[in-house]
C-alpha cells in the first residue's frame, strides 16, 4: 500500500508541463477609504481590472487533485519594502475547467503598508499556480507575467 | 485461557520480562529520536502535522497528513501554505499566504546589505471568505517567528488515527495497552 502511494507520488515528477497564458491589466485605479476597525484613519485602496487567458489542462494528470490559481501584484514601495499581494484566486478542480478565460477585478483588498500608493513604483502582475496532488509533493509555477510594470495612478475621489 | 502464557512467563522468569520492557523502551526512544532528528533537518518544531479543520477544503480535509520544512534562509512567497502558531492559541493553523511584505530592518539603508529581510505575512484559508486577521489575536501581521513551516508534501487520511484517538481517549489507552501486552508476551 505504502509502496503504491510512493510510486504514484514519484510518478508525478515525470509530468513536467509548463503551460503559459496571457495576462493584461486593463486598468488600475486608486481610491481613498477608511481602515478596517478605524473609521477615522484613512488608507488608499487600489482596484485592478484584468483579463486572463490560459490553457492549464496539461497540468492535470492522474495525481492532480486540484489547481490553486492566483494573480499577484509585485512591487516595491518608497520605503524599500518588497511586497507581494494576491488580488485574485481560483480553485480549479476538473480538467474541463482548466481553460481559463477570466475578465475580472480584484477579489481581495489591495492596500499598501504605508496606506498610500503615492510614489510607489509601478507593479508587475503575475499569474501563478500551485498543483496539489492526491499524494506527494506540492509544486508551483508561473503561467503569465506582465511584460511592462503597470504604474499606480493618482488617488481620485469617489465621485468622478 | 492465559494458562499457557502464564506458564511460559514463569519458565522464562523475571530476566525475560525485563528484557522485553527494555525492548519496548528502546522502540519508544528511537521513535522520539527520529521525530527530533526530522525536526533538526527541516528546522521545524513539528515537521509532520495533521489537518484538524476544514478551512483549507477542498485541498486538505480533516485527518490529512502534511510534511513541513522551514529553511531559515528561504523567504516565504504568496501561494505557499504555511502552518503557524500564534502565542496563546493552543492549536497550529494551516493556511495559505495571501500577502508578503519584506521589510528592510531598521538602521540599514539598502536591501542588498541588509541580508534576510523581516517578513510580514497575511494568510487566508482557501475555504474562508476573509483573511486571518481576526485569528491573529490582536496582531496585524504574521511574523517569521510564528511560523512552524511550509507545506511540502501531502498524504491523505493517514492522520485520522490521531484525531480518532483524541476524540475517543479509550482508543488511545486500548492501543497503548495492546502494544505493551504484545511486547511483553512476544517471544524471541
Amino acid at each position: 500500500m505504502m509502496c503504491l502511494l510512493a510510486a504514484i507520488a514519484l510518478s508525478s515528477f515525470l509530468f513536467t508541463a509548463d503551460p503559459k497564458g496571457g495576462l493584461q491589466i486593463a486598468s488600475v485605479k486608486v481610491y481613498p477609504a477608511s481602515k478596517r476597525h478605524h473609521t477615522s484613519k484613512k488608507q488608499e485602496l487600489a482596484f485592478v481590472n484584468f483579463n486572463i487567458t490560459a490553457d492549464l489542462t496539461p497540468l492535470f494528470h492522474w495525481n492532480t487533485k486540484q489547481l490553486f490559481l492566483y494573480l499577484e501584484a509585485e512591487y516595491t514601495n518608497s520605503q524599500g519594502v518588497k511586497n507581494e499581494v494576491v488580488i485574485w484566486d481560483r480553485i480549479v478542480r476538473r480538467k474541463e475547467d482548466a481553460v481559463i478565460n477570466a475578465v475580472g477585478k480584484n477579489k481581495y483588498m489591495f492596500r499598501e503598508l504605508s496606506s498610500t500608493f503615492k510614489n510607489v513604483a509601478p507593479a508587475h502582475y503575475a499569474l501563478k499556480y500551485n498543483v496539489m496532488p492526491y499524494v506527494g509533493v506540492l509544486t508551483y509555477g508561473q503561467a503569465a507575467r506582465t511584460v511592462e510594470p503597470v504604474a499606480f495612478p493618482e488617488s481620485q475621489s469617489r465621485v468622478s | 485461557m492465559f494458562g499457557e502464557e502464564l506458564k511460559s512467563f514463569r519458565r522464562l522468569g523475571i530476566r525475560h520480562i525485563l528484557l522485553q520492557v527494555l525492548n519496548f523502551a528502546s522502540v519508544i526512544a528511537s521513535g522520539l529520536m527520529i521525530w527530533k532528528g526530522l525536526g533538526l533537518i527541516t528546522n521545524s518544531e513539528s515537521p509532520i502535522v495533521v489537518v484538524l479543520s476544514g478551512s483549507m477544503e477542498p485541498a486538505f480535509y480533516r485527518g490529512d497528513l502534511l510534511f513541513l520544512t522551514n529553511p531559515a534562509s528561504e523567504r516565504y512567497q504568496t501561494g505557499d501554505i504555511t502552518v503557524y502558531k500564534i502565542p496563546g492559541a493552543d492549536i497550529p493553523i494551516v493556511h495559505r499566504v495571501l500577502e508578503t511584505h519584506d521589510v528592510v530592518p531598521k538602521g540599514k539603508t539598502s536591501s542588498a546589505e541588509a541580508g534576510p529581510a523581516e517578513q510580514l505575512l497575511l494568510t487566508k484559508g482557501d475555504n474562508n471568505y476573509v483573511d486571518d486577521i481576526e485569528l491573529y489575536q490582536g496582531l496585524n501581521w504574521l511574523e517569521r517567528k510564528h511560523i512552524v513551516g511550509k507545506v511540502r508534501g501531502f498524504l491523505p487520511y493517514v492522520g485520522y488515527v490521531t484525531i480518532a484517538m483524541n476524540d475517543f481517549p479509550q482508543l488511545k489507552y486500548a492501543l497503548l495497552g495492546g502494544l505493551g501486552l504484545l511486547a511483553l508476551i512476544q517471544r524471541e
